[in-house]
Parts: structure tokens; C-alpha cells; sequence
């Protein structure tokens, strides 16, 4: 009963006429987290973390006891700033509001690159508003209407971030925890915010993000009730031995039948690891559209398209008037608007837990609707001569491990220690136009001592000020002012400059002027180290960063496996360690079709006939094996502390291959590493090739990147302690 | 210079101002030093847009090297001498050349602070207006025609420029509501002299006139005012803008060109002689004149025209171009401004009871010890220091300045656009690139 009487307490706290339109509405009650939330949003003096799965009322637990503070105590100007990552719910949360404020007597204002200037002027002129709003465009209000802004600011009562998991370690959520702080700088008060989230993985760090100074404290109202329902299959597919059958089917060719029959006639997308494989599936499904004389609905969508057949792609995807399947890369994983779609397919191994989740997560929108998965596992058929990655069937354990934490709800956390330099440059940027010229001072004021970058410290900021003053980005006036250079004013003037993220591109693999392949970014690249691609072991000979290319030798090497395993993003140890336990553990999980619990039973029975429950080391022929049962991190920094001790080695997934060394010339080496010093994180960097990564990373000079690369890439203190494990 | 006596209103509006470190409004002689040169030549400057000629004249010195005070004195010897002055700082909302409406409140600005010797504080436009009308009517008297036949031959004059005709048009109106009694016209004419319409069908509806003073025609209307206050029987219009900066500050390249490019129109015009009385006088630092990345010499046209006399150097000077650099005050210079801060404040009594002669020089070592010479390239901080001394010298009759020299803090001036407590990294105050 007493709940009963708490919530009706609740509820008559709201504002009347906000009280009034839930009963137009019709709800029998609220939901519980829309009663939770309008307690300690009405005292204002706190921050807000509503988590809920989507569709739980997340929207409406945040707005009606904001609108109804607003009616409370009414104020000039724009009183509530939404803070939402992508167009199309803005548009979406535009309409849901629609009704309440009509009612309310608060307009509400949608504000991103496609709304028309004349509805813009008039959003920050309107008293007592709500703006709804991109970063990128809350970046660009920043840039170029600075005096506006802060007018139109001046009454700021709430900062409302939607979808605030999208955000969080990533470039962008490091430009929206900048904004939002430099939102409290140009009002001169603390302005409470409200994060809304997904139920997904640490909500300890989404509240942390959502403050980071704790200036205010935040209380977290977290929904119970169940996600909304996940189909998922994983189906395997055995790639024939070449020789022997020249007649059966190819395993692109199957997995393209199979993706023809189940994915026509719907909206879907598929997500493919590599362009080249987009290409390849994309004209094959368009080749079977044509022999069957049926309307092609299969388009492909990569980060080396043009712009326009992107834009059409994207287009035809959110009128959702034609049944479309899109086959891409990650270029549709996040940031661009597209409708719901109806199911989501994922060829070969996902890229991370989280990438998965966001991938799912574009599929079975709209409520009631469940998430669907397919997820396409392509291993080489075993042979005599196959090859131990073959036999341990990796990446499907990896698939699988991967699938497996996501339903267990676990994602991989953000990694909070990135510098994101990139996006210190480009707050950087913008604050000089904010403030048309800022003392260096100010700008440590505005950025490390109130702002997210407090981990850079005083050197490294003017080792950052001085390259960007050689590059002339940036120049300084004699008092000190510093200002936009040349350079620096080409790119403030380009619309591009307000998103603190890019379009991740790829890395050409060339041999002798033959392109083989793609390689992710994030795949480290060392010179003279060994790549194992394409099924052969290749050595790097040089790598030209402008273009993106990798030239690379053939070396010496048996067979490998044929399917690169261009993962992507850094695996995390939990991932590894799932692996292993699946490897260990006798269930198979049901959503195994034959095939891919054949790999899965092989998989194991190689496991256990190499012993690997036992040791991590072993001896095969002329070749010796390490497996590490840790994230990607450790496995290359081991990957380079072997490389200073002169021993070659190539990687794939969690296994290091070395090539003609026997099992106690590596133990020696083991033990020569470990009785060494520890070597700075900085210098084992130092040979990396493709330390560009993020958009502006390339103002920075090689000691600021082998900063904020090593940081991201090496474990050294994990590193050391598997290998005294190893021992 | 014998200072003499000056009234309590004088000496308190100058206290207050300075030690609140900004430039006061009035008694600027009382403590003025050094510049001498300086000061001549923009005299004959303004005699000469007395005269009916025009002039245009760039102050440069550092910050807080008293722009603002020799262009506040300056404009006092223009009233002085019947111009009508009109000032502004210039800001990120207040610029020469813009499409969004900065332009129009830059001259917004000026027209609020437009002053004459009567109204010296400002909001003169009125009187102006008033000026005009009653000097028609006497000269009409004096003819013996109509005053609306007088009005429209004074205006003629007008018509002829850029944007004259509805000029001439507005006066018209408000001569018309001066006559009919219709107040509601008559404030109309004012709002619209004033750039207050800023829409044509407001402007149409209230005077008949489809343009109103926008972005684009502000500059033209200045040129229209300085004729109009002629006729009116004032000798010109003195322009000054400060704070310059604000255009070298603009970050996007396009815009500050196209202020520039307005800088270079309005510079043409005056040493054409194009207009009639009418002068600007600019106040900015050396960055915003010196800088070829972003400043007005990063302006090919303007640098050529801006650039100092080739044989000009520290032994001989030339005043008569359009740059004038402030040189920085020297160490005696600086003495005798306390000297004359200090009479000010005694308000001629006996000066030595509040401070001997011999604590100056000791402040002024003190001030050396604490900062370096950046005390007397921006003598501000110093002077702020200096009356806080004195204001707790005469209300501690126990207190002997030798207590306090010693204790005093004086923190080097640096210009800030953070409004909140600013960083205090000192490892970055010093930072170059």
C-alpha cells in the first residue's frame, strides 16, 4: 500500500496542467521510473540517471516533471536544453512532445542541420522553450552565435542527454561533456542534468560521465522490467577445401542465397567487417536480383563510396517505402540517421560487444517488436594439414563469446583513460572563435581545470600549443591571445569541423603493387614486424600514412588461416576469458545451427587434445605457439616486447606463432623479458606506423601521439604479470 | 600646468572611475601628462573638420596604455571646439561591416552615446534635431520665407548623397509632428535616426519611407549626419570607435575582411576628402594595426596606406599620418601623474598632509620591484593602487604610508573574456609559442 500512497504522492506534485494531459492520455499509471524521477527532478538540485530500455518511458519520466518545474516557476529564454546524438530523434522527441507542450503552453524547438534558418532564429528568441539539439549543432551555436547564445541561456534550468550510452568513451562524448561544461561556464551556474540510458553496462560510469566532477550529486533510477525480446541464430559455414570441390557451392555463394531468400521483402541491414566484402555481397545479391527479375533491394554503404550514393542509401533507408537491405561496414553502426530496421545480419566476427549491441540496437524499434540476429560464421574445413587457429575454430569461439556477454548484458566499458587529443584540439579550436582569441590560461581554465581534459597536464598542453603554433593552427598574439592561423580558419570554416568524430577509413594492404586487402585502423602496424593476412604471413615494409597503405613481402610460413581476423576494435580481456570458458564448458548454446556447433565441438576437442586447460605454451613442428588469454592490449604488447628481443613474431587473435624456435630458446627469452626493466609505454609505441586515428590526430606531433596512442594500445603492467603466469 | 582647483563632482566622478580602472567621463585635464606633440596635432585635426574637412587618425598602444584616456580627452576638445561626438566600443555584437545586424548596433551605439557641449553624456540626437528646427525657424524669420521652404532648402543638401532623400524625409516627419503637435511622428523620426526600425514595413508605416538604417547603409548615414549637424550649426561630427581589437578578433576570415574592407571605404572617404566634417579617430592595439596574418596589414590596401613614415624613427617623429603610436609614459611621466592624482584627491589643500613628496618616488620603486616596468606601459593597475593607498591613508589618520608601501599588491593587467575566476596557472601566463 505503501508504494500505491508514495506514487499518487508523486504524481500530485506534478504541475496540474501536466497532470491534466496524463489523463488525456488515458495511463492507468505511471510507469515506475516516470514516478521515481519527478521527485529529485523537481528539487533541482541534483543530477538525474534514468535507465530503461528503449520505449520504457524513459522520454516522458525526464520531460513531465521538467515541463511541469518550467510551469512551476516560469523563465526567460531557453529553459531546457536537450542534448540528443542523432537527427532523426530529435525529430522523433520533437513529435512526442508535441501534445504536452501544446497543452503546457512550452514550445518546443528542434534544432540540427535540417531545420530551416528562420525556424532556428526564432528557437532563441522564444521564452520559456525547450531546444532539442545535436552536439554538432550546439558546436556550431558556440562557433558562430556565441553573444546569441549566451543570451538565449541565460535562464538554462536543465540539460537533458538522451541516448547517453552512445557517448560515452568515445570522441564525441568527450566534445558533449565539453559542451555541456562550457554550458555551465556561459551561464555562471551549475545546471542540473538528466542523463537517459540504456540499461547497459556500468551505470556507476554513465553517472560519472554525466558529471565528472561530482559538483552535484546524481541519483540513478534504474527500470527493472525486461528488455524487449532477441531473436538471434548463428549459423555456420565451412569453406571446402579448393582442390577437392570445384563443383559445390562457394560459402560466399551460400551465405549469399541464404541472405537472398530471408532478407528480401524487408528493411535490414548486414554488417560486413570489410569494404571488400561489401562490394562482394552487395553485387552478388544485386547479380541474383537481375537472374531472378526481381527489383534490386540490395545496396552497399562504405566509408569509400562517394557521398552522394551514401546519401541515397541513407535516403532510401529512412522513407522505409521500399523494402531496402544495406550492406555495410561500420559506417552505419552509429551517428547516421536511419529508420528501424527489421533485422540486423552480421558476417564473420563482430568488432566488440558494445559494436554488436548498437548494431542489434538499429533493428526492432518500434514497440513490441523483437531484435533479430543472424549472425554468419565462416571457418575453412578441416584437413590434415589445417592449421591450429583452424582447428581451434577462434573465430567462431570469438563469435560466440562475443554473443554470449551480450546476452548476459555485459558490454565492454569504456575506456576512460583516453586522452582523445583530437577533441582537446577541436574544443580548443572552438573556444578561440567562442571567445574570438583566449589566453592560454583561459583555455587550461576552460578545458583541464573545469573541462574533461583533466588528465592532460601543463607540458603536455604546451607541447600541444607549440605544434599547433607550427603548423599554424593556431597563432599568438603579443598579449598572449591566442588565435586562429591560417590553417586553423580553413577548418573552423568547414561545417565538418563541428563533429569531433570521423568516418573511420581502412588500411590498403599492397604486395608489388597488387592490392590484397583491407585492414582496419585500428590494427597496430609495425615495420618489419609480420602480418598474418589473407591466409599467408607477410613482413611490413613500409607504411605510407597519407594514403593509407600498407606495403607488405611475402615471408616464409606454413598454412594459416585463410579468413583474416580483422577485428577492429581492441578486444577486451572479458571477451578472451568468455572464450576460454566456452572452450572449457561442454553446453552448446542453442542458437547454434548444425554446422556452427560442429565448429563448436571441434573447436573444443582440439582444446582439449592440445591440453590447453593446462599450459599456455606449447611446441608444433618447427613452429611454437603462445596463447594469451588476454585483451588485445597485452597481446600486443607482448606482441612488441618480443620484437625488442629481436624474436619474430606474427599474431593472430590470442595466438603469438613463432616461427623456428623451439620451446626452451622462448622460455629463455620469456625469462630474459621479464628479469628486464619495464619499458615506458611511450617508447614501445615509438614504431608504430598508423598512430592517426582520431580527426585531428595528425596537428599532433609523435610525442603527444605516442602518448595518446600508448595509452589505448599497450598494457604493460598485464603484459608483465601473464608472462610471469607463462612461466 | 598649475592645477587648479576643481569642483567635488569633478574630483569624486575621477576617483571613482579610476580606481575602478576605467576612464572617466570628465575632468580629464586634471591628469593628463605627457603626449603634448600628440595632443597639437589632433587639435589642428580638429579644427580642420571645423573647417569642413575631414580626418582619420589610428591610436595604437598596448593595453592599458591610456587609448581610451587620450580618445576620451581628445573628444572632450572636440565638443569644446562645437563638434558633436559619437563613441563606441567596438565588440563581437558591435562591428563595422556585418549581415546580421552588428553593423546596425554598432550604430545604434553611437547614436546613444552622440554628445554635444550642452549634453556632453551622451543622448544628444534630439537636441540636435531641435537645433536644426530652431535655427530654420530663426533663419526664416530672418528671410522671410516659410520655415517648411527653409527646412526643405537645408535638406536639399542632403538629397544628393547616398540614402539622402529618405534622410531628408525623416527630418521632414518630425518637422511635421513638430508643427502639427503630433509627438507620435516626432518620436518616430528619432527611433528611425536612431536605427531602431528594423523592418521596412514598420519604417513604411510609421514615416513613409521604404529604407531603414540597416547593416549595410550605416556608414552612409554617418556621412549624412555629419552634414546634417552642420546645418544644424555645429562644426562636424567626431567619431570615435575603441576596442578595435574586436575586428583583429573575429575568427572568420571572410568577416574580418569585409570589416577591413569597410575600414579601408571610411579611411578613402576622409583622406579624399570626400566627406564633410566629419573625423574617426580609432583606438586599437598593435596587434590589430601590425599583425600581417590578421591585422589591418594582413590588408594589403590598408597596409600600404597605413604604414609609418619610412623616416620616421625614435629621434624624429611624424604625428601627420594617420597612425599615431602612444608612447609608452616614462618613469618622470609617471611621477607626475601621481602628483596629479594626489592634488586631485587633496582638492588643492594642503597636499603634503596626505602624503609627502618623497613617498612617490618610493611607490614607484615599489611598483618596479613588484611587476618590472610593465607598470608604466599599463600605468592602470599602478594608478588603481595608488588611490587605494590614499583612500586608506585619509581614513586611518593612524597609518603613515611607509606601512602600506611595502604591503601593496600589484598584479600585472592582463585582458580577460572569461567571466568567471580565471585560471591561476602561472606556468601558462608567460607561455609563447
Amino acid at each position: 500500500m505503501s508504494s500505491v500512497h508514495s506514487a499518487s504522492n508523486a504524481f500530485n506534485m506534478l504541475h496540474p496542467t501536466i497532470q491534466r494531459w496524463i489523463w488525456k492520455q488515458g495511463w492507468r499509471t505511471l510507469r515506475t521510473i516516470q514516478e521515481q524521477a519527478i521527485l529529485p527532478i523537481l528539487s533541482n538540485d541534483r543530477d538525474v540517471l534514468i535507465s530503461a530500455s528503449t520505449a520504457g518511458g524513459k522520454t516522458e519520466a525526464a520531460f513531465l516533471p521538467t515541463l511541469s518545474d518550467l510551469l512551476f516557476n516560469p523563465t526567460q529564454g531557453v529553459a531546457v536544453l536537450g542534448i540528443i546524438p542523432l537527427k532523426a530523434l530529435i525529430n522523433d522527441q520533437h513529435r512526442r512532445l508535441k501534445s504536452i507542450s501544446e497543452l503546457a503552453g512550452i514550445p518546443v524547438y528542434a534544432w540540427h542541420g535540417d531545420i530551416s534558418f528562420s525556424q532556428k532564429s526564432k528557437a532563441l528568441k522564444k521564452d520559456q522553450s525547450v531546444l532539442l539539439i545535436t552536439p554538432e549543432s550546439l558546436e556550431a551555436l558556440f562557433v558562430k552565435r556565441h553573444s546569441e547564445l549566451k543570451k538565449a541561456f541565460c535562464n538554462l534550468r536543465r540539460i537533458v542527454v538522451d541516448e547517453l550510452h552512445a557517448f560515452i568513451g568515445s570522441e564525441r562524448g568527450m566534445q558533449l561533456q565539453s559542451l555541456m561544461n562550457r554550458v555551465d561556464l556561459l551561464t555562471g551556474q551549475t545546471i542540473p542534468r538528466i542523463g537517459l540510458s540504456a540499461t547497459l553496462g556500468d551505470m556507476a560510469e554513465a553517472a560519472k560521465f554525466l558529471r565528472f566532477n561530482g559538483e552535484l550529486s546524481c541519483e540513478q533510477i534504474i527500470s527493472t522490467t525486461k528488455d524487449r525480446d532477441l531473436r538471434m541464430q548463428t549459423r555456420g559455414y565451412a569453406q571446402k577445401n579448393t582442390l577437392a570441390s570445384s563443383s559445390a557451392l562457394s560459402v560466399t555463394q551460400e551465405i549469399q542465397n541464404h541472405l537472398f531468400k530471408t532478407l528480401r521483402g524487408n528493411t535490414n541491414l548486414v554488417f560486413a567487417n570489410s569494404r571488400q566484402r561489401v562490394e562482394l555481397f552487395a553485387d552478388g545479391l544485386r547479380r541474383q536480383s537481375d537472374e531472378d527479375r526481381v527489383p534490386n533491394e540490395f545496396y552497399p554503404h562504405h566509408g569509400n563510396l562517394s557521398k552522394e550514393l551514401r546519401e541515397e542509401v541513407e535516403e532510401r533507408l529512412k522513407k522505409s517505402v521500399y523494402p531496402t537491405t544495406v550492406i555495410c561496414t561500420n559506417t552505419l553502426e552509429l551517428g547516421i540517421d536511419i529508420g528501424s530496421v527489421k533485422s540486423v545480419a552480421q558476417l564473420s566476427v563482430p568488432p566488440s560487444v558494445a559494436s554488436l549491441c548498437q548494431r542489434i540496437g538499429r533493428s526492432g524499434r518500434q514497440d513490441g517488436e523483437p531484435a533479430i540476429l543472424r549472425n554468419y560464421l565462416i571457418e575453412q574445413e578441416l584437413h590434415s594439414r589445417s592449421s591450429i587457429p583452424d582447428r581451434l575454430r577462434l573465430q567462431s569461439f570469438h563469435s560466440i563469446a562475443t554473443t554470449e556477454l551480450l546476452i548476459d548484458g555485459w558490454i565492454e566499458p569504456p575506456s576512460p583513460r583516453q586522452l582523445h587529443l583530437s577533441t582537446l584540439v577541436q574544443q580548443l579550436l572552438s573556444i578561440i572563435c567562442q571567445f574570438g582569441g583566449i589566453s592560454p590560461q583561459e583555455a587550461w581554465y576552460i578545458l583541464h581545470q573545469t573541462g574533461p581534459f583533466h588528465q592532460i597536464e601543463i607540458p603536455h598542453f604546451k607541447s600541444l600549443l607549440m605544434c599547433l603554433g607550427q603548423k599554424e593552427v593556431i597563432i599568438q598574439s603579443s598579449d598572449g591571445a591566442l588565435h586562429l592561423g591560417k590553417r586553423g580558419e580553413k577548418l573552423v570554416d568547414n561545417y565538418r569541423f563541428y563533429a569531433a568524430f570521423s568516418t573511420p577509413e581502412e588500411i590498403t594492404v599492397v604486395c608489388e603493387g597488387k592490392t590484397l586487402g583491407m585492414l582496419d585502423t585500428a590494427f597496430p602496424i609495425v615495420t618489419n614486424s609480420y602480418l598474418i593476412f589473407a591466409g599467408r604471413r607477410w613482413l611490413i615494409k613500409d607504411y605510407d600514412e597519407k594514403r593509407k597503405i600498407v606495403n607488405v613481402k611475402p615471408a616464409s610460413g606454413g598454412e594459416l588461416p585463410k579468413f583474416e581476423s580483422s577485428y577492429g576494435a581492441m578486444v577486451h580481456s572479458k571477451v578472451r576469458k568468455e572464450v576460454r570458458r566456452l572452450y572449457e564448458d561442454s553446453t552448446v548454446p542453442i542458437y547454434l545451427d548444425a554446422t556452427a556447433a560442429e565448429f563448436f565441438h571441434q573447436g573444443k576437442a582440439t582444446y582439449q587434445e592440445l591440453g590447453l586447460s593446462q599450459k599456455l605454451l606449447w611446441q608444433d613442428g618447427s613452429r611454437t605457439y603462445l596463447v594469451i588469454w588476454e585483451s588485445d592490449q597485452v597481446c600486443f604488447t607482448l606482441e612488441l616486447l618480443f620484437l625488442q628481443h629481436n624474436v619474430t613474431v606474427s599474431r593472430y587473435g590470442p595466438l603469438l606463432i613463432f616461427e623456428h624456435i623451439d620451446l626452451s630458446t622462448l622460455r629463455k627469452v620469456i625469462k630474459k623479458i621479464i628479469n628486464s626493466p619495464s619499458p615506458r609505454p611511450n617508447e614501445l609505441v615509438a614504431n608504430l606506423e598508423n598512430k592517426n586515428k582520431e580527426k585531428y590526430d595528425n596537428l599532433l606531433n609523435d610525442e603527444l601521439l605516442n602518448m595518446t596512442c600508448s595509452i589505448g594500445l599497450v598494457d604493460v603492467i598485464n603484459a608483465f604479470s601473464y608472462l610471469k603466469t607463462v612461466e | 600646468m598649475k592645477v587648479k582647483k576643481i569642483r567635488p563632482k569633478e574630483r569624486d566622478a575621477i576617483i571613482k572611475a579610476l580606481r575602478s580602472g576605467v576612464v572617466p567621463n570628465i575632468g580629464l585635464q586634471h591628469i593628463q601628462v605627457g603626449r603634448a606633440l600628440e595632443i597639437k596635432n589632433l587639435l589642428q585635426d580638429i579644427e580642420s573638420v571645423a573647417d569642413g574637412g575631414s580626418s582619420f587618425r589610428v591610436v595604437i598602444g598596448e593595453y592599458g596604455s591610456g587609448k581610451t584616456f587620450f580618445m576620451n580627452l581628445v573628444r572632450s576638445m572636440a565638443l569644446e571646439k562645437k563638434l558633436v561626438t559619437a563613441h563606441a566600443d567596438m565588440s563581437p555584437e558591435r562591428k563595422l561591416h556585418s549581415t546580421n545586424g552588428q553593423a546596425q548596433s554598432l550604430y545604434r551605439e553611437l547614436m546613444k552615446n552622440i554628445a554635444t557641449r550642452a549634453k556632453p553624456e551622451g543622448g544628444a540626437l534630439l537636441s540636435i534635431i531641435e537645433k536644426f528646427i530652431s535655427s530654420a525657424l530663426q533663419q526664416s524669420k530672418i528671410k522671410g520665407i516659410s520655415p517648411e521652404e527653409t527646412i526643405a532648402q537645408g535638406l536639399q543638401k542632403l538629397t544628393e548623397h547616398v540614402g539622402g532623400y529618405d534622410f531628408a524625409e525623416v527630418v521632414g516627419a518630425y518637422w511635421e509632428g513638430y508643427e502639427k503637435g503630433d509627438e507620435n511622428l516626432k518620436a518616430n523620426a528619432v527611433r528611425w535616426l536612431r536605427g531602431e526600425f528594423t523592418t521596412k514595413t514598420d519604417s513604411k508605416a510609421a514615416l513613409g519611407v521604404r529604407r531603414y538604417i540597416d547593416d549595410a547603409s550605416m556608414y552612409d548615414q554617418l556621412k549624412l549626419l555629419s552634414l546634417f549637424v552642420r546645418l544644424a550649426g555645429y562644426a562636424g561630427l567626431y567619431v570615435c570607435l575603441d576596442e578595435l581589437v574586436n575586428l583583429y578578433n573575429i575568427s572568420n576570415s571572410i568577416s574580418r575582411k569585409n570589416n577591413y574592407e569597410q575600414l579601408l571605404r571610411i579611411l578613402n572617404d576622409c583622406l579624399q576628402t570626400n566627406c564633410e566634417g566629419l573625423a574617426f579617430i580609432l583606438g586599437g592595439t598593435p596587434d590589430f594595426l601590425l599583425d600581417t596574418r590578421r591585422g589591418l596589414y594582413s590588408y594589403e590596401a590598408l597596409q600600404s596606406r597605413l604604414a609609418t613614415n619610412t623616416f620616421a624613427s625614435s629621434d624624429y617623429i611624424d604625428l601627420s599620418g594617420p597612425v599615431i603610436n602612444l608612447s609608452r609614459l616614462t618613469p618622470e611621466d609617471m611621477l607626475v601623474l601621481l602628483e596629479r592624482l594626489r592634488s586631485v584627491y587633496a582638492q588643492g589643500e594642503d597636499i603634503n598632509q596626505i602624503l609627502p613628496d618623497k613617498a612617490l618616488p618610493a611607490f614607484l620603486s615599489h611598483c618596479n620591484n613588484c611587476i618590472g616596468d610593465a607598470y608604466f606601459r599599463t600605468p592602470r593597475n599602478t594608478i588603481k593602487a595608488f588611490l587605494d593607498m590614499l583612500a586608506i591613508l585619509e581614513q586611518n589618520p593612524n597609518v603613515t604610508w611607509e606601512m602600506l608601501v611595502q604591503d601593496i599588491e600589484i598584479s600585472p593587467d592582463i585582458p580577460t573574456c572569461v567571466e568567471s575566476p580565471i585560471g591561476t596557472e602561472n606556468e601558462l601566463s608567460s607561455f609563447r609559442i
